[in-house]
């Protein structure tokens, strides 16, 4: 402070001097003029500017920026005193230079003609001349105590602010340091900062500098605080709009600190000339682009989470649909969700029904925020492209289509999207019961959404948020009211959206044959496993699925299940034929009689050789068999089937549900009790590899046990003191708990047999033409071996993948791109 | 130790009995519907002619009913006769 008090009494004498000279000199001038009118060498104000001038860039600028320099060690508080002091002496300086314009007009005026310097223009040329001075010398490191005078009155404002606002956690009333000014609570200085604050904006402000010094730090500032606002507010909650609220934020806290530091202490912007006024407002737009910005960038690194919990997080989403609007952030939302749908959801580590359920998501939310699709199908082709990729993905989608339980959440997705389809076929007289329950509930449900879904396909652009409300409301209401004969429109409904969805998950593919296939080796496997004749619940389900694929794709599938109906028909019947229950029977028997055009391929590498007693009872049930059905005979597929057995042995008494492979490997040893491996497969005609795993049950059962390498001998019984822990074993289970291998060939196999077709053109061309690149052999097969009936289309990356698996069998060799036959 | 089965519940594929695989009319195989039905077995029969060729019933019929004059087996060109 005392040097300031020092420089201050020098400026006062610097200038006094000033006006002393100027005065002088134009006294002598005044002389020659009296004389020579004409040439007066020097206007009075002009010398006056020059010398205001000359101190002004000497002396008054640099010792304003000296503070500034070596601010780097500074603390806040200090910071905060050099800025003001510093504002302050050049405030009071430019105040000197107008008194002494002042006092030069009073005692003399300008004779000049056009004199440059008009009275009322020196002030403002002084001004000018201040302010370009001190933005042309302006130093490195000017920012930092800028930064700090106006973090700390910053400071105190939010901290006041914060005391002002309902608190929604329990403040620390214990404090002893003010939040505010980081002093003592007894010696607070916030009020005092507050005071000093204002007055330094409006020295500023009357120095024309406010903006032009203070105006990016102020900028980045807010920015800063805009940014931790908006992160808190939006920050893992995605169930609530923010917008209303950010505005809201925006127009009151920000805007009302910004309005005070232009007034210098009021709140009103009522009283401030225009130029402020009209500042203030571009400084509100511009904060509130920034503001804006942040909360989009912040939606848009949240998206893939936003997607995750979708549709819980509707308000997110419509936030960020309102706010891309207003920038164009569209390639960094891209590009960002490019990244996270890659690193976070097309990795190994997750699931295929977690892939399945995102990606319906991803399809509903980004449709959503981009109605003409465009976007939706940039992030999602990738995801088809891996999903197509992944050797369960039809399996899942079709499981999901099917299970019924809420297993997991591409069922639950599923279901909640098909309420009243699925239950149209079902029984009757459950449809008459229950509707009486739900017309009510219908009826008012009705009037409410029939008018906004009329022209849904439109609506998509104008008002999504309702129609998406409206839907969800919907369905949720639906999903609810149990069968019913659906009235068309609900029909319509229920079936628009939930086809939509199935080709969702069709679409994955872009072909309905590979989904329709996998279907049926999936019913396949579903009626085999069962056994039990029961096909209420597939039919059910085959029905929805024609809805959507029609009756001819999924034709086979019908006859599928039709089999099963035959099939206990004629089990009936054939129990009721006298000839065939007069003879010994063995043991119970009956048979699922398959129509063997109509399923999937069997897997089909051994035949197993069932003991003799069964082939014996079998081949009993096959002649039954064709004295009902004339001209027609079965083909009994061995290993598939259900055995129920009772073993007794020492000391076990044991019922169990089993294959016939592990049937019958338990009745060999019900001859014989000690096989190997060898022998076993040899009466069996099933390979060790397959055998050994069968026999695993067994020996998990302890009813055999390997006693050498591959040599197992019947355990009659158990030795005492291992005998409580094998009773306990054979309790849990009760049936074969083992898992159900696909009596199917995979689809993938299928294929691939398909494609055999094509080897013969291949080698035929290659032996011709030497070597080929993959186009060609392309075109070539669309050429030669598409022709006629049944014929096999093979897109190229199928012919990749084919031709690749024949390089590895060594069959084909691949260079520099092109294929050629091995030299044999 | 002694096994009991007590039921056995298997699996088999139905065929017809017939000395070829394939209707000689469709081309479809006998186990499998002819172009016009869509269930096969009771709902598609076979029929056989004495000539011992056998066709889907609905085949043989459709054929008989294009034929203006003479009733000829399309295989062997003989005369068609069912078997009785
Ligand atoms: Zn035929
Ligand atoms: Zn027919
Ligand atoms: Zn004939």
């Amino acid at each position: 402070m005392e040097n300031a008090s020092g420089n201050a009494v020098k400026m006062d004498q610097c200038i006094d001097r000033i006006f002393r000279e100027v005065l002088e000199n134009i006294s002598s001038d005044n002389l020659m003029n009296s004389q020579t009118r004409n040439c007066l060498k020097m206007c009075p104000f002009s010398l006056l500017m020059m010398k205001i001038e000359k101190i002004v860039r000497i002396r008054v600028v640099p010792q304003f920026w000296s503070k500034f320099n070596n601010s780097i060690n500074k603390d806040s508080k200090e910071g905060f005193q050099d800025f003001t002091d510093s504002v302050d002496e050049l405030y009071e300086n430019s105040k000197k230079f107008i008194s002494v314009i002042d006092r030069l007009k009073e005692s003399i005026s300008c004779v000049h003609q056009n004199c440059e310097f008009k009275s009322d223009q020196l002030i403002k040329h002084v001004r000018h001349y201040i302010q370009g001075t001190i933005l042309s010398q302006i130093p490195l490191q000017h920012t930092i105590i800028i930064e700090q005078f106006y973090k700390t009155a910053f400071n105190v404002f939010c901290n006041i602010e914060a005391l002002q606002q309902p608190c929604d956690f329990p403040t620390n009333n214990e404090l002893i340091i003010c939040e505010g000014c980081k002093q003592e609570k007894k010696n607070c200085r916030c009020q005092v900062i507050v005071n000093i604050f204002h007055k330094t904006n409006e020295k500023l402000i009357d120095l024309g500098l406010l903006e032009r010094l203070s105006g990016s730090v102020l900028t980045s500032l807010i920015h800063i605080r805009i940014k931790n606002y908006v992160f808190s507010v939006s920050c893992n909650s995605f169930n609530q709009s923010q917008i209303g609220n950010l505005e809201h934020w925006l127009d009151t806290v920000v805007m009302n600190w910004l309005v005070r530091i232009y007034t210098g202490g009021s709140s009103k912007m009522a009283g401030l000339p225009d130029k402020f006024r009209n500042a203030i407002s571009t400084f509100k737009q511009k904060l509130s682009y920034f503001l804006y910005e942040t909360y989009t960038r912040v939606r848009i690194q949240q998206l893939f989470n936003i997607i995750l919990i979708f549709p819980d997080s509707q308000p997110a989403l419509d936030d960020l649909r309102v706010c891309l609007k207003k920038n164009d952030l569209r390639k960094y939302l891209i590009s960002n969700l490019q990244f996270n749908v890659k690193t976070r959801l097309l990795h190994p580590g997750v699931s295929t029904p977690d892939i399945l359920t995102t990606y319906i998501s991803a399809i509903k939310a980004l449709r959503q925020l981009d109605p003409t699709c465009t976007l939706l199908e940039i992030i999602t082709d990738p995801v088809k492209l891996y999903l197509r990729g992944r050797e369960d993905t039809v399996r899942c989608v079709v499981s999901g289509l099917l299970n019924e339980s809420n297993a997991n959440n591409l069922a639950n997705e599923i279901m909640r999207n098909k309420p009243i389809n699925q239950d149209l076929s079902s029984s009757n007289d459950t449809a008459q019961k229950d509707s009486n329950n739900s017309t009510q509930t219908k009826k008012e449900n009705w009037e409410n959404w029939q008018p906004d879904l009329i022209d849904s396909e439109n609506e998509f652009d104008l008002k999504p948020d309702l129609k998406s409300d409206l839907k969800s409301s919907l369905f949720g209401i639906y999903s609810k009211i149990t069968p019913c004969k659906a009235e068309p429109n609900s029909a319509v409904i229920s079936k628009n959206e939930n086809s939509d969805l199935i080709s969702m998950l069709v679409n994955v593919y872009g072909s309905q044959d590979l989904f329709v296939n996998e279907y049926r080796s999936l019913l396949a496997d579903r009626l085999l496993s069962q056994l039990d004749f029961q096909t209420e619940k597939e039919y059910r389900q085959l029905q929805l699925l024609k809805e959507r694929f029609g009756e001819q794709q999924l034709l086979s599938c019908e006859v599928m299940i039709k089999d099963l109906c035959d099939s206990q028909n004629i089990n009936n019947n054939i129990h009721n034929d006298q000839t065939y229950m007069s003879h010994f029977k063995a043991f119970d028997t009956s048979a699922l009689i398959l129509s063997a055009q109509f399923w999937p391929p069997f897997k089909e590498d051994w035949k197993l050789e069932l003991p003799a007693v069964v082939q014996q009872q079998l081949q009993k049930y096959v002649l039954a068999f064709e004295s009902f059905k004339a001209n027609r005979s079965i083909c009994w597929k061995t290993h598939i089937g259900n055995v129920n057995l009772e073993i007794e042995t020492q000391d076990r008494k044991l019922t169990l549900n089993v294959s016939p492979i592990h049937a019958t490997i338990i009745i060999h040893f019900q001859d014989k009790n000690e096989w190997s491996l060898d022998q076993l497969s040899e009466v069996m005609h099933v390979p060790t590899t397959v055998l050994r795993r069968k026999i695993g049950y067994w020996v998990s059962q302890s009813l055999l046990i390997e006693t050498s390498n591959d040599v197992f001998v019947l355990v009659d019984k158990l030795d005492p003191d291992n005998s409580k822990q094998f009773t306990d074993l054979t309790q849990n289970i009760l049936e074969d708990d083992e898992d159900i291998d696909s009596a199917m060939a995979s689809v993938s196999d299928q294929r691939e047999e398909e494609l055999q077709i094509f080897w013969s053109y291949i080698v035929g061309m290659l032996t011709n033409l030497d070597s080929m690149p993959l186009e060609r052999i392309h075109q070539m097969l669309k050429m030669f071996a598409s022709q006629g009936t049944g014929a096999v289309e093979c897109s190229l990356a199928e012919l990749r993948q084919f031709l690749d698996n024949k390089v590895k069998d060594h069959q084909l060799l691949y260079s520099s791109g092109l294929y050629k036959l091995p030299k044999s | 130790m002694k096994v009991t089965i007590k039921s056995w519940r298997g699996v088999a594929t139905w065929r017809w009995v017939a000395n070829d695989d394939n209707c000689g009319i469709c081309r479809m195989p006998f186990d499998a519907a002819c172009p016009d039905c869509k269930i096969p077995g009771d709902d598609c029969p076979l029929v056989w002619g004495q000539c011992s060729h056998c066709f889907h019933i609905h085949c043989i019929m459709k054929w008989l009913n294009s034929q203006q004059t003479s009733l000829l087996c399309p295989m062997c060109r003989q005369e068609w006769k069912f078997k009785e």
